[in-house]
């Protein structure tokens, strides 16, 4: 459908600079989530690429095109907001139609595409109703059809699974993803919860402080970040600082663990390795003495079902093991971490930003 | 739940009920402390309705009322939507519009004299700059049946008024459904008759009801400013009452009955015609 690109934007609110400078690709029926924590400037970033706001500097292209002189009217963009922002005076029908017939679409076309959505979106029983009259789901659902309906080239969402209990989260993801897939739509998504970007997205920009900290597929994001910061951000816990060699070996306080630098390039230099809790073997025993072995002993452990966590104390440090809860290792026990050499990253800030 | 609203209506009951019951009953007779007793007794009204220059006046009285409601709400209305957005000097120009508020309408009635009066500021500016020989020949603005001075003192006077109550209405809206219909392809002229206007009708319906009820019954500005005879109702009933022939009291009372009754009718279509409305776009 559409391209779009972000060429070194930015803007600033008086004094206040929202965005410094981001660059963003995105392709034609790409999902891509923009994450970040409160206030970093997603909705600002989705604000500016609608129209809605004009960026203080770079420029925004649509399928190569510049559209800053183009105006909200003429872009063609939707735009799903953070509260829904639904007309309270008008009912389901009247909101979802709104588009159509500010463009003068024929009667015979609105009446035929309303009942099209209705149907996928599921509103069928409720199209009489005032939005006061709707569950935060059903607004919802409102408020993606009023959108869909007039076939936009992107897509934007601003958190459109904030309001919305867990069970409900889970359905509109599944309903966003489908949809998005079927229509083919260039969409952009705005959340602060890692675990939604990742299940969502094509690709996750992450954003801190108004500017682009990494922009990559999930997988990537979760397994190799590019800084502290990002690593954080996506659920990481056991980072520690380290001497580290291109050669693939890392002096740390827990000795020394081999890694695979065909994995995690790496320089000879400072920096810091990324344990994944759970890409990490608790075992019992130091049978089979393999290297990457950490002893330690189990201080804490959190039970959740299908999955426990331990706290596990290494030469002064907790390192967390995560694993499924086929066994249960007892609070006190003297246990061996195990560490596959391809699932040590290593983060250098500065060498690969 | 009584307890607590007995102050509220005891006060409510005799002091606007007892003098609404006792005027209603003056008006048709009943005055004995004039030495009239004629309960009940529709001659006043009749006398009153029967005359032509009751109409001419009523006229008068709902042209001001209308006109200068209407330029207000127009005003108010525009004022209160240039607010929301940003502009340079936005904080200054929301203390300025604050001023009529605060400033008595005797005192605009003054401005206006001052301003717009045959040798008035105005008047005399326009002889300065050349586009009048002598400020003599200034057109008469004021105590014309136009009622030009009297509308510019209530629209002075209350656009503020509309303007601050649409204003805080817009706040609660905020600018998101604005800004959803224009990413949905709405001009600004959609914006506003379809997404804006229905939001801020509550604060519209309020603001007007208030002003309108003022202006007709309001006295000083007509008064003061008005042609002279025919009078709005307001100063005829005023001429009644100040009249050396202490019957006609009976006869002023009669009129203040027929502005209550005339402006209540209106309020009342007005209010209902607005409710149902309200209920079309399921509002309760
Ligand atoms: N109109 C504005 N004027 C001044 N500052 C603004 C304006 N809009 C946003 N900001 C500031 O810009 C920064 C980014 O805001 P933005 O709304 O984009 O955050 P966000 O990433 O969407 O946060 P959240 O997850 O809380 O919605 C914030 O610090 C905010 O205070
Ligand atoms: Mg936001």
């Amino acid at each position: 459908m559409t391209e779009v690109h972000l060429r070194g934007v930015g803007k600033d609110f008086g004094a206040f600079t929202a965005i410094s400078r981001i660059d963003l690709d995105i392709k034609s029926g790409e999902l891509v989530a923009l994450l970040g924590p409160s206030g970093c400037g997603k909705t600002t970033t989705l604000r500016m690429i609608a129209g809605l706001e004009v960026p203080t500097s770079g420029q925004i292209l649509f399928d190569g095109e510049d559209v800053s002189e183009v105006p909200v009217q003429d872009r063609n963009v939707g735009m799903v907001f953070q509260r829904y922002a639904l007309f309270p005076h008008m009912t389901v029908e009247k909101n979802v139609t709104f588009g159509l017939k500010v463009r003068g679409t024929p009667a015979e076309e609105i009446k035929e595409r309303l009942e099209d959505i209705l149907d996928v979106v599921q509103l069928q029983p409720f199209r009489h109703r005032f939005p006061a009259q709707l569950s935060g789901g059903q607004m919802q659902r409102v408020a993606i059809a009023r959108t869909l309906i007039t076939k936009p080239s992107v897509l934007m969402m601003d958190e459109p699974l904030a309001n919305l209990d867990t069970k409900l989260r889970g359905e509109m993801r599944r309903f966003i993803r489908d949809l998005q897939q079927r229509l083919g739509i260039t969409t952009i998504f705005v959340t602060h919860d890692q675990i939604e970007a990742m299940e969502l997205a094509d690709r996750v920009a992450v954003i801190f402080n108004g500017n682009l900290a990494q922009y990559d597929r999930p997988d990537v994001l979760y397994q190799r970040p590019s800084s502290i910061e990002v690593a954080d951000f996506m659920g990481a816990d056991n980072i520690f600082p380290a001497d580290i060699s291109s050669a693939g070996v890392i002096d740390s306080r827990f000795g020394k663990l081999t890694f695979d630098p065909a994995t995690a390039p790496a320089q000879d230099g400072e920096g810091h390795f990324l344990l994944r809790s759970e890409a990490i073997d608790l075992l019992l025993t130091a049978e089979g003495a393999e290297t990457n072995l950490i002893q330690g002993v189990v201080r804490n452990r959190e039970f959740f079902g299908a999955s426990v966590n331990y706290a596990v104390e290494c030469a002064g440090e907790t390192i967390n093991v995560s694993e499924q809860s086929r066994r249960l290792v007892e609070v006190g026990e003297t246990v061996w971490l195990r560490i596959q050499p391809n699932h040590i990253w290593v983060i250098q800030e500065g060498s690969r930003a | 739940m009584w307890i607590q609203l007995m102050p509220v209506l005891v006060v409510l009951s005799v002091l606007f009920g007892g003098a609404l019951v006792l005027g209603v009953m003056q008006s048709l007779g009943f005055a004995p402390w004039f030495g009239v007793n004629t309960f009940p007794d529709f001659q006043y009204f009749g006398a009153l309705w029967g005359d032509w220059f009751f109409w001419q006046s009523l006229g008068l009285t709902l042209y001001y009322a209308l006109v200068s409601t209407f330029l207000s709400l127009v005003m108010g209305v525009l004022l209160a939507l240039a607010l929301v957005r940003y502009f340079p000097g936005k904080t200054f120009y929301k203390y300025l519009y604050k001023l009529p508020l605060m400033i008595p309408y005797t005192v605009g009635i003054a401005l206006a004299v001052i301003m717009m009066g045959n040798s008035g500021m105005i008047s005399r500016l326009m002889a300065f700059v050349g586009l009048i020989d002598d400020p003599s020949q200034f057109p008469q603005i004021l105590k014309t049946h136009y009622g030009w001075g009297i509308i510019a003192v209530y629209v002075w006077k209350q656009t503020p008024f509309v303007a601050l109550t649409v204003y805080a209405v817009l706040l609660g809206v905020g600018r998101e459904t604005e800004e959803a219909a224009a990413i949905l392809g709405a001009n600004k002229w959609q914006i506003f008759f379809q997404v804006t206007f229905p939001q801020i009708l509550p604060g519209i319906v309020s603001s007007t009801l208030i002003i309108f009820a003022f202006n007709i019954g309001a006295f000083e500005a007509p008064f003061i400013l008005g042609g002279g005879f025919p009078d709005t109702l307001p100063v005829v009933a005023w001429r009644y009452f100040n009249d050396a022939d202490y019957t006609l009291q009976l006869q002023g009372m009669a009129t203040v009955v027929s502005i209550a009754l005339i402006a209540g009718v209106i309020l009342y279509s007005y209010l209902s015609f607005y409710r149902r409305y309200e209920r079309r776009i399921g509002r309760h």
